[in-house]
């Protein structure tokens, strides 16, 4: 069973933190979790393919190579919280 | 207010301007806006003769509006002012609809209550204790009440069929493909929709000519050419073939909901439909929850790791670039988007990932493959939508374990994991609350799935049904 420390050390990993009722209760989730996915492990899967879309039609095609859809620099940089010469501006990575 | 079709023909101004001050009139009750829209310059420039001509309609907030912010209700997103418009707004705006207002939804589409909304929950109409349902509660509710006659909402597992049956009015879910989901917040891309509401099933074989059709901006969506399906809505039902889906009846526990629905069966019959029972695998259907909720979670958890807090929306101050977006995505996530998150990457583990990730997709072909058999010969599936009334806002989930739980409140999912089309229409009340009859049929099939529904319609005879809340 993961305990609290785990699942704060995973969300870490996601790049956000969890206070100490929201890790209990991802522990809490996580034991319902595991009893429903017994019921998916009674489904015998074997020589079936996964389905990662609902149809099988080709979604990828080669297009005309012209430029469409452009987004400008401008307005690429209008959500930015700080930019700097047509740059978007965060705090220094290299000490 | 009238029904779309209705509308069309009377004083734009004047139905804008009183659509919209209806929202802001309705707002205190109801929570269900996030953003209100002036029509001002819309309607200065709106096309007289479109398909929707001068209809002020309401857009989830997950919808992309050039100018307009669109937060899709998480704090994350607080004041992201969109540089585009999603597809279906240029649709939209092009057949003459007026935008006045962006909705709430459950944070980041994932919930079916609203009650995640950053903005807090919606309620519904009948009874404003009660959730509207999620995750495209506010849409749904503003059409119940009759501030707008359609709203855009989006469906990944039920978000738009499962409010439209707790708010009494239609929800229609096309087939995945038929409407480009360019510039829609995602959530899980191999399940997620566009649907919307209206309060009659002729204004929804308008509203999907409206928004049907190929984008190249969206691979996904399909080539199938887009017909006139407002010409096959007859409502004859004389010759339909249909079913009833058992699994789910079986284990609703709610009797008056059976009631009323074996009572429109019982016209759909005299009509002269022919309507038998299909039954699918058990295993299958109890394995639908745990299906979706890994698939969702995974696909969620990669596509939001955009939301960082540099390029848009929340940003922390902190002292490097990776305390930026832990500071911002830990303020600006709640606590169940936090949770879908960690359950998602969990999935996506290397060591988890065929027994739990590729295991799911493989059970979600089996369940699709289960479906399409039954649906063989047949002109669609129904099935009561919920086994409840809109719940309480205070309510927790049902037993998470339970078979009415796992069948009756999640089948709908069904069409997502298949990508068929499906929709709920309002069938009766049970207690003054509404309940909704949901149809699956076949892909791109709409104009005739709009025609059974446009016959059972007539039948329950609760066309344009508002729930006035002042």
């Amino acid at each position: 069973m993961k305990d609290e420390a785990y699942f704060k050390q995973l969300a870490h990993q996601l790049m956000f933190e969890l206070s100490d009722e929201e890790a209990a209760d991802i522990k809490k989730e996580f034991e319902t979790l595991n009893k429903q996915l017994e019921l998916l492990e009674n489904v015998n899967t074997e020589g079936v393919e996964e389905m990662v879309y609902p149809f099988e039609t080709p979604t990828s095609f080669l297009r005309e190579d012209c430029v469409e859809n452009v987004v400008s620099v401008e307005d690429a940089l209008k959500n930015v919280h700080k930019s700097r010469a047509r740059h978007v501006l965060v705090p220094k990575v290299v000490k | 207010m009238a029904t779309m079709l209705e509308m069309m023909k009377s004083n734009v101004e004047k139905n804008v301007s009183e659509a919209l001050k209806k929202a802001q009139d309705v707002q205190g009750k109801l929570n269900a806006v996030v953003t209100f829209v002036d029509p001002t310059e819309q309607l200065e420039n709106y096309n007289k003769n479109g398909l929707m001509a001068g209809v002020p309609i309401v857009l989830k907030d997950n919808v992309c509006t050039k100018g307009i912010e669109t937060t899709a209700s998480s704090g994350i997103l607080q004041g992201y002012v969109p540089i585009y418009n999603a597809h279906i707004v240029d649709r939209l705006q092009a057949e003459g609809a007026i935008v006045i207002a962006k909705s709430s939804m459950d944070e980041l589409a994932m919930g079916g209550t609203n009650k995640t909304a950053y903005t807090g929950p919606v309620h519904n109409p009948y009874d404003l204790d009660r959730i509207s349902g999620g995750s495209s509660g506010g849409s749904a509710a503003l059409v119940a009440a009759g501030v707008v006659p359609f709203a855009i909402g989006s469906d990944t597992g039920d978000s738009v069929r499962k409010p439209a049956s707790f708010c009494g009015i239609c929800g229609v879910k096309p087939t995945y493909g038929r409407i480009s989901r360019y510039g829609i917040i995602p959530y899980s891309s191999s399940l997620d929709h566009v649907g919307y509401f209206t309060r009659s099933v002729r204004d929804a074989a308008v509203a999907l000519e409206v928004l049907a059709g190929r984008d190249d901006r969206d691979m996904t969506s399909s080539f199938e050419p887009v017909p006139h399906y407002l010409d096959q809505v007859k409502g004859n039902l004389k010759g339909k073939k249909l079913a009833i889906l058992k699994n789910v009846v079986d284990v609703i526990e709610n009797k008056e909901i059976l009631d009323c629905f074996n009572k429109v069966v019982e016209e759909v019959k005299k009509q002269g439909a022919e309507v038998k029972e299909v039954e699918l695998n058990e295993d299958l259907m109890k394995a639908m929850l745990p299906t979706y909720y890994l698939i969702a979670n995974c696909e969620a958890t990669a596509n939001h790791s955009n939301l960082d807090g540099i390029r848009f929306g929340l940003q922390k101050e902190a002292k490097s670039c990776e305390d930026v977006m832990i500071a911002s995505r830990t303020e600006g996530f709640g606590s169940l988007i936090k949770k879908r998150f960690v359950i998602g990457s969990y999935g996506l583990f290397e060591e988890n990932q065929d027994k739990l990730f590729r295991k799911a997709q493989k059970v979600r072909r089996l369940i699709v493959e289960e479906l399409k058999n039954a649906l063989d010969g047949l002109d669609g599936i129904l099935a009561p939508a919920s086994g409840t009334v809109a719940p309480k806002i205070e309510d927790q989930n049902q037993d998470d374990l339970s078979d009415s739980y796992l069948v009756a409140e999640n089948h709908m999912v069904l069409g997502n994991f298949s990508g068929y089309p499906s929709a709920t229409i309002p069938m009766g009340e049970v207690g003054g609350l509404p309940i909704g009859l949901n149809i699956t049929c076949h892909p791109f099939d709409e104009g005739n799935m709009f025609d059974i529904l446009r016959g059972i319609e007539l039948i329950t005879g609760l066309e344009d049904k508002i729930k006035e809340v002042l």
